[in-house]
């Protein structure tokens, strides 16, 4: 984006910059006091764009996080600054339309005169061609205030403010703020605020974790031994469904994060195959009673309901939109694995893929309009995306290695997939469009399948 | 010469009886031609129930060596039978079926190794076996637990062909979770393309 641009701001955002922050842990104290801060110059009808995330094409937003300042002049800073800090720039790596301009590229090393709009000089950032601004203003040992300012017209697009708990709560504010900034500029939040559920292997020995979308706060969601894999979460995040094997048997097994449960289920015949949610909160599940593995929703008992893909070969991998109308899945009918999308209300099934012979691990777009999927190609595995609107089919991983299972974020922009391509299968984020993969860092051992959750409303 | 005439007749007698397979006891017509011999009558008497006794101790004592024998012979043949069973599971164990990549085809050779166990199968009723069903790495992880389940059950209705009770069959997918070789070559690949058998008794 250069100088002459406006960056987006939408209005909504650009009067009152008073936005509700409620705990969502006990143990989290986070005042918020209304930032009232006016725009330096009122929007015009041209402010009112936005990022257009969904666009064909992207600029890049050269965004600037200035140094952390403490109000009381000649202090030190308080001790969560850094931390913050460091948390606030790992973030926003993870989305790529920002490029992070460094101080040392700014006149004056881009020290400022002050956090507020008001003391800001955003003549010399426009020279730097800097198109946001994040300032720091810790008011407090543990009170900060953040902002985003756009540096062409100098309109404070977030402003936040928070009082730590403790030195330990500085990613989630982090996460938060950026969750806030992403939210106005493109009017979709929850990439920072979801979670990502997956497998972790060590040795002989698979258990499900989740993790935030950009990497913190991990939790391990089983201690069952064995393998379990391949979850899935219900649309409102309080359960996620996975498939476990121990030596001689497959159960299909549910977690319910808040309480800390796992329970493990028998069920009809001896394969249990990537279960997952429809959007009412119905179970979906490939099992094998009938001699090959079909796509069954089965009942709270477990047993099964009714068919949603039946045929003499494989039917696995089923995906649904938000809507709960449609339904992607793998199927060999056909000889090779491709990829399927049934409508839930007419039942009519139609066949998507029709390049490649291996195409799995379809995952259909919230708001159902794209299928991503892994082909196999020549080189390995690869994400493509398919727009079922057009039929146009887009390729967004390049390896190396093996780029295989992804998954939506629940905006639709965001793409996370499990890639080998250290040699060891990890997980990492792109876009829909392609941008460059970032890993999420998910620990020790390998990271598959994963399975992004809902939005987290704040 | 009266004399040796009766010892003759008495002979021939005895060898009449012993030629006749005649076990009476009861005196015979000569008896009373050796009446002078009462003395001797006696003492064969006494020498004849001596040697049944005898005859009776070596008929017990052989009857308890052929015993102690079939006792050992049962106690090896038991023996052999644990050892013919461990070389039994061991053999169906180790002989593993392999495939092509997405395909879960019996090849010729794979149909072979699978007559010899559904033989050694039906030799021992008493064995039960758990099919597993194994992929290499290079299919995605979902796909590879359906491939697993169609490997071990294409492994499964080949013996139930055979003639194998379904019922002492059961089948499990590890997809590609547990490779025999986890390096990453088309040798390797080639070996976790499986179906492995494990014995439950």
């Amino acid at each position: 984006m250069t100088m002459g641009q406006v960056l987006s701001i939408n209005n909504r955002h650009s009067c009152v910059h008073g936005i509700h922050m409620t705990s969502c842990r006990n143990f989290l104290f986070l005042f918020f006091f209304a930032v009232i801060l006016f725009p330096v110059r009122s929007a015009s009808a041209a402010d009112t764009l936005s990022i257009d995330i969904f666009g064909p094409g992207q600029t890049a937003v050269n965004l600037y996080q200035a140094a952390p300042m403490f109000e009381e002049k000649g202090k030190g800073l308080p001790e969560p600054a850094s931390s913050l800090d460091d948390h606030i720039r790992a973030n926003l790596a993870f989305v790529p339309f920002f490029n992070q301009i460094s101080a040392a590229e700014l006149l004056e090393g881009g020290r400022l005169t002050g956090y507020r709009g008001d003391d800001v000089d955003f003549k010399k950032l426009r020279l730097g061609k800097v198109d946001l601004l994040l300032t720091t203003g810790w008011v407090a040992p543990y009170g900060v205030e953040l902002r985003a300012y756009e540096v062409f017209t100098g309109r404070l697009v977030v402003g936040k403010a928070y009082t730590l708990a403790g030195p330990d709560q500085t990613g989630l504010v982090a996460t938060r703020f950026c969750s806030a900034l992403m939210e106005a500029l493109t009017g979709r939040g929850g990439f920072f605020t979801s979670r990502i559920a997956f497998a972790r292997k060590t040795g002989r020995i698979k258990e499900v974790f989740s993790v935030s979308a950009v990497g913190g706060n991990a939790r391990q969601e089983t201690d069952l031994k064995g393998i379990s894999t391949s979850p899935a979460w219900s649309v409102d995040g309080r359960r996620i469904v996975f498939v476990h094997m121990d030596g001689t048997t497959h159960r299909l097994g549910v977690v319910r994060p808040d309480q800390g449960e796992v329970e493990l289920h028998g069920v009809p015949g001896n394969t249990c195959i990537s279960p997952a949610f429809l959007p009412d909160g119905k179970l979906t599940v490939s099992l094998n009673p009938e001699g090959t593995p079909n796509i069954y929703r089965v009942d709270e008992t477990f047993d099964i309901e009714a068919p949603l893909a039946r045929s003499w070969a494989i039917d696995i991998s089923p995906s649904f939109d938000l809507a709960g109308t449609r339904m992607c899945f793998v199927s060999s009918r056909l000889g090779n694995p491709h990829i399927f999308l049934k409508d839930l209300r007419s039942g009519e099934t139609r066949r998507i893929t029709y390049d490649g012979t291996y195409n799995t691990s379809p995952a259909l777009s919230p708001d159902g309009k794209l299928v991503a999927f892994s082909r196999q190609t020549d080189d390995g595995h690869r994400i493509f995306v398919h727009e079922l609107e057009t039929g146009r089919e887009r390729q967004v991983t390049f390896g190396p290695g093996n780029d295989e299972e992804p998954t939506w974020s629940p905006d639709n922009y965001f793409l996370a997939f499990s890639s080998s391509r250290t040699g060891t299968y990890k997980l990492y984020v792109t876009t829909r469009h392609g941008d460059k993969a970032k890993r999420i860092p998910t620990g020790q051992g390998s990271a598959t399948t994963p399975a992004w959750g809902p939005a987290v409303s704040e | 010469m009266k004399g040796k005439m009766y010892i003759l007749g008495a002979m021939l007698l005895v060898g009449l009886m012993l030629s006749t397979g005649c076990a009476k006891k009861s005196v015979g017509p000569g008896d009373g031609t050796a009446g002078s011999a009462t003395g001797t009558g006696y003492m064969g008497q006494e020498a004849e129930t001596q040697r049944q006794a005898r005859e009776a101790r070596e008929a017990e004592a052989l009857r308890e060596r052929q015993l102690a024998e079939q006792r050992r012979a049962e106690a090896e043949a038991a023996r052999n039978r644990a050892a013919g069973v461990e070389q039994v599971v061991q053999e169906i164990q180790d002989a593993r079926i392999y495939f092509n990549f997405d395909s879960f085809e019996l090849s010729a050779e794979a149909r072979t190794i699978l007559q010899k166990k559904a033989e050694l199968l039906g030799a021992h009723p008493e064995l039960n076996v758990l099919i597993e069903g194994h992929c290499d790495e290079r299919g995605t992880e979902e796909y590879n637990i359906a491939l697993g389940e169609r490997r071990a059950k294409a492994a499964y209705e080949f013996l139930i062909l055979l003639g194998v009770d379904s019922t002492r069959i059961q089948i499990i997918s590890f997809g590609e979770e547990y490779p025999a070789d986890p390096a990453n070559t088309e040798t390797a690949w080639a070996k976790n393309r499986r179906a492995e058998f494990k014995i439950r008794k």
